[in-house]
């Protein structure tokens, strides 16, 4: 038992790939047992485009997770991600057989199954089906139909779906590395997992994961997810646009990213510079504070204002009390967070993963969120606890849905 | 050691009176008292005597004593207007000595709609410069109200320098829908008394960059007509980004719509005031901000100026209008025609056939005086008012005239030469009025104002217009004067100006990720740096 209370999250970031190895128990909290990273090489905007240099990565970052966690890893739990992946509502609906008319479990399967019955383009595959709502017979607002007596059954589902072969592929990676893939992992439905709790998902948030190569995104309101998303772009635009801009080298740029960089202009005083010394094959360079933050404020309004963008057309902004959960390694960058409020016009929250304990170095950092998340949905997902098969069935329904 | 005074107050000594006419202006009045005016005087005018003794104001001139009987005017221009030929003497007094007269009215009603025509020209009489600020009624006020004070305001631009009016209905849009009515009207009052507090501190300011009068009346050139707006924002902050949070408060204003009004808008007046610890470096992120609200066509007016007063804050004003829908322009349709014919100075005062004259007609003689010396051959009163001698004065100067074309010009008819006086070369005869404008300035040491926009700095200049024009029309460019006779022919449906397309002289350049599967969003490649595609300058 304690065995299978082990559970190991992956998730393959551009800038880096993290292994948490947690251990659940039974009272839904998680202990941190270890982490693991690698610095990821192959990985671009969250997808990975050099198979064998990505396996390698994974690897180490494995590797170091069982030296750290002292735990063989046998099986992983994925997080995804990437501009392909996309998600929609839509609802499915099932007329309960002539013969009965109390609504059983197998009629959840079937309303599920209906709403999938959907147009998503040919190479894309389902990644979620998360339940929003159930109506019995228009009934709005049912908690938990079974049991009851209707004729028709309908829910509200929140699909996500991704090109199937690149999540395959990423799959392929990992288990030719070793373990097996027990679950794949839309990575920003991970982070909310820990980020929120279910007060906050009911009063409703948005939670952004300002990663390096994707800024993934979700909305929970009403205590279930209604968007989500990802945009290729990341952290390593931002690096990027430093690099060409200044004309220094790549990772010189990433330093100063980390270590000088703000999105707040006009803090710097006139003619404020920042020395880079000079090294072997680098010929040492001054560089102006303020044309720093304007070029990382640039790319970091154009992210905030083109997500800010894809948000409105569904308009749950306005409606989302508890706030923008901000996270990933961007959050890390100086002042973020007021240049958030300031576009999207609520209150803006830094935060890291919140209900699990163990290691604290590990879940502060906003770097881990994601990965600590997948532990967390890998939990709610696992079959051990609930018996039997029908209370498993409740529990993968329930579990995004209402508790 | 040579010491020498400079005595701010002396030089900047320009005599201003607040005046609050009826029970609207009186509440601005009292706001304007409540939060601390100094270097004004404010003077409550009013027929209902119980609400001239409610106010906090100390000058108090009670009009209409025998026509109301120390009650409020019903409601009726009529009683209103009556009240206030009785009460003539007693407002003039009230005024006397004044350079400048804020008149803060609410139209639509009794008081105000009828009496402030009667103070605006007293206070010219007084040779005052006359600026009104005159709230709209809400839309639940009904339309006889609103009709009421859609008169009262045509004919108040008539007898006012400068005429800023705002919509209630704009302002209570600020207000939270749940807020009770009471502080929808609070609300409105409070802006209006800000504005008018800013204005007068723009006056009273020493600045680096000094906006005066002048500049003033050209940021609010057109506010006066039908369907027009003042646009108006005021922010202050401290702190480590106040510069950009003072715009952002400015901008956030309920006249502003958080400066999307200001994409419209021709001339913009923006007055920066800081404390010492004001940096350039604040200053440029500042308006390099407030740029991304603005078009390239809009002239901005800008100020800088230093108040030690202000501590560690900066503080931010932006002052526009906005012109009314193009359907404003219909009534005074036939004038471009009748101008185009008066081309140079044989100007014939025909009295325009123009709706204005149409809405009320001009009582007060006084009105004569007010035009400017190159119109005297025109005799009758409202024939002064309506003719524009300006505009064909004007025409090789083509700073002011948009090159929109719009019949606008048409509108412009209070007093319009004041624009005149930018500290351009000109080559007309300056009006009269630009030495009266001169003690509210800067003393001569003074730098002038800087006219910042880059894309409306060629215009002043009599070539570049019509190259400007030229993506508008085929044919080849003219010669300004005859732009003017084409402008009202050929009409232009809507201001688009073609847009220069700005070549990329180095590659497009995407670095890390020029292997990778491109990011397009919206036609643009977001691999490419933000700063490139927005041609923000790096070094």
């Amino acid at each position: 038992m304690a065995r299978d209370s082990i559970v190991v999250g992956l998730e393959i970031g551009t800038s880096k790939i993290c292994v948490v190895v947690g251990e659940t128990r039974g009272d839904g909290t998680i202990r941190i047992l270890g982490v693991g990273q690698a610095p990821s090489r192959g990985v671009r905007k969250g997808e990975i485009v050099d198979f064998e240099t990505a396996g390698k990565c994974i690897r180490e970052a494995l590797v170091d997770a069982e030296e750290k966690s002292d735990v063989m890893i046998g099986s992983v739990y994925l997080g995804v991600t990437g501009a392909h992946i996309a998600g929609f509502n839509n609802r499915g609906a099932v007329s309960i057989p002539e013969d009965r008319d109390e609504i059983c479990e197998e009629d959840f399967e079937d309303v599920q199954a209906s709403a999938r019955e959907v147009s998503i383009p040919a190479p894309n595959m389902f990644v979620h089906s998360l339940l929003q709502h159930y109506y019995v017979d228009g009934q709005d607002g049912v908690l938990n139909p079974i049991g009851m007596l209707g004729r028709k059954l309908e829910a509200d589902f929140h699909i996500i779906h991704g090109v199937a072969t690149r999540i395959k592929n990423s799959v392929r990676c990992v288990k030719e590395v070793g373990p097996e893939v027990l679950d794949v992992v839309f990575n920003p439905l991970a982070t909310a997992q820990v980020l929120l709790d279910q007060n906050q998902k009911s009063l409703g948030a948005l939670v952004v994961d300002f990663g390096g190569g994707t800024t993934d995104y979700l909305v929970y309101s009403d205590g279930a997810v209604q968007q989500s998303g990802s945009l290729a772009i990341g952290g390593d635009h931002i690096t990027n646009d430093i690099s060409l801009g200044l004309r220094i080298p790549m990772a010189k740029a990433e330093r100063l990213k980390i270590e000088e960089g703000s999105v707040i202009l006009g803090n710097a005083r006139p003619g404020e510079t920042i020395v880079l010394k000079d090294e072997t094959g680098f010929a040492g360079k001054e560089i102006e504070r303020e044309m720093l933050n304007t070029i990382i404020h640039c790319r970091v309004r154009e992210t905030f204002e083109l997500l800010k963008k894809r948000l409105d057309d569904e308009g749950h902004l306005p409606f989302l009390g508890a706030g923008l959960m901000l996270t990933g390694g961007c959050s890390l960058i100086k002042g973020i967070n007021h240049l958030a409020e300031e576009i999207f016009g609520m209150p803006v929250h830094l935060t890291h993963a919140q209900t699990v304990s163990g290691l604290t170095s590990a879940f502060e950092n906003p770097q881990f969120s994601t990965a600590i998340g997948i532990i967390k949905y890998a939990d709610a997902m696992q079959p051990e606890r609930p018996s039997g098969f029908f209370g498993r069935m409740r529990k993968k329904f329930s579990f995004f849905g209402l508790f | 050691m040579i010491q020498v005074h400079r005595n701010s107050s002396t030089a900047y000594d320009v005599r201003i009176k607040v005046v609050g006419l009826g029970g609207a202006g009186g509440n601005v009045l009292d706001r304007l008292l409540l939060d601390g005016l100094h270097n004004a005087e404010l003077i409550a005018i009013n027929t209902d005597a119980q609400a001239l003794t409610a106010s906090v104001v100390e000058q108090k001139v009670q009009i209409g004593r025998t026509t109301t009987r120390g009650l409020g005017a019903g409601g009726d221009p009529e009683l209103g207007y009556a009240a206030a030929e009785e009460g003539v003497e007693e407002i003039r007094n009230a005024i006397e000595g004044a350079q400048l007269v804020f008149l803060c009215v609410g139209l639509g009603g009794g008081t105000g709609s009828g009496a402030a025509r009667i103070v605006a020209s007293l206070a010219r009489e007084q040779k005052a410069l006359v600026v009104a600020f005159a709230t709209l009624p809400f839309a639940f006020e009904g339309r006889r109200r609103r009709a009421q004070a859609d008169e009262a305001l045509a004919a108040l631009q008539r007898y006012s320098d400068v005429v800023i009016h705002f919509e209630n209905d704009r302002m209570g849009d600020a207000v939270a829908p749940l807020a009770g009515i009471h502080e929808a009207f609070a609300t409105a009052d409070q802006t209006v008394s800000q504005s008018i507090r800013a204005i007068i501190r723009l006056m009273h300011q020493r600045g680096l960059v000094h906006i005066g009068f002048d500049e003033i009346v050209t940021a609010l050139r057109g506010s006066g007509e039908a369907g027009a707006h003042c646009v108006f924002g005021f922010g202050e902050a401290d702190g480590d980004n106040r510069a950009h949070e003072a715009l952002t408060r400015a901008l956030k204003n309920p006249l502003m719509d958080k400066g999307r009004m200001l994409e419209d808008a021709r001339n913009i007046l923006v007055n920066v005031a800081g404390g010492p610890s004001t940096t350039l470096n604040e200053v440029q992120i500042l308006m390099e901000e407030l740029n991304r609200h603005i078009s390239d066509q809009t002239r901005l007016l800008f100020g800088a100026a230093v108040d030690p007063a202000l501590g560690q804050k900066i503080s931010v004003t932006i002052l526009s209008a906005l012109q009314g829908a193009p359907a404003a322009a219909v009534p005074v349709a036939p004038r471009p025609a009748a101008r185009v014919e008066s081309a140079p100075v044989s100007v014939t005062p025909a009295p325009a056939p123009a709706a204005p004259v149409s809405l009320a007609p001009v009582r007060e003689p006084v009105v004569i005086e007010r035009t400017p010396e190159p119109v005297a051959p025109v005799e009758p009163a409202i024939a002064a008012r309506i003719v524009e001698p300006p505009v064909t004065t004007r025409i090789p100067e083509p700073v002011v005239v948009e090159r929109t074309h719009e019949p606008v010009v048409a509108e412009r008819i209070p007093e319009p030469e004041i624009i005149e006086h930018i500290p351009e070369p000109e080559p007309e005869p300056v009006p009269r009025r630009v030495s009266r404008v001169r003690p509210v300035r800067e003393p001569e040491s003074e730098p002038e104002p800087v006219y910042v926009d880059t894309a409306t700095r060629a215009p002043h200049m009599p070539t570049p217009v019509a190259a400007e024009a030229a993506p508008l029309y085929t044919e080849p460019a003219p010669a300004p004067a005859s732009e003017h006779a084409r402008g009202p022919k050929q009409p232009k449906p809507k201001p688009t100006l073609a847009k220069q397309e700005q070549m990329q002289f180095e590659p497009v350049t995407r670095g890390r990720f020029e292997k990778s599967e491109p990011t397009i969003v919206d036609g643009q490649d977001l691999d490419v740096p933000t700063f490139l595609r927005r041609n923000v300058k790096v070094k």
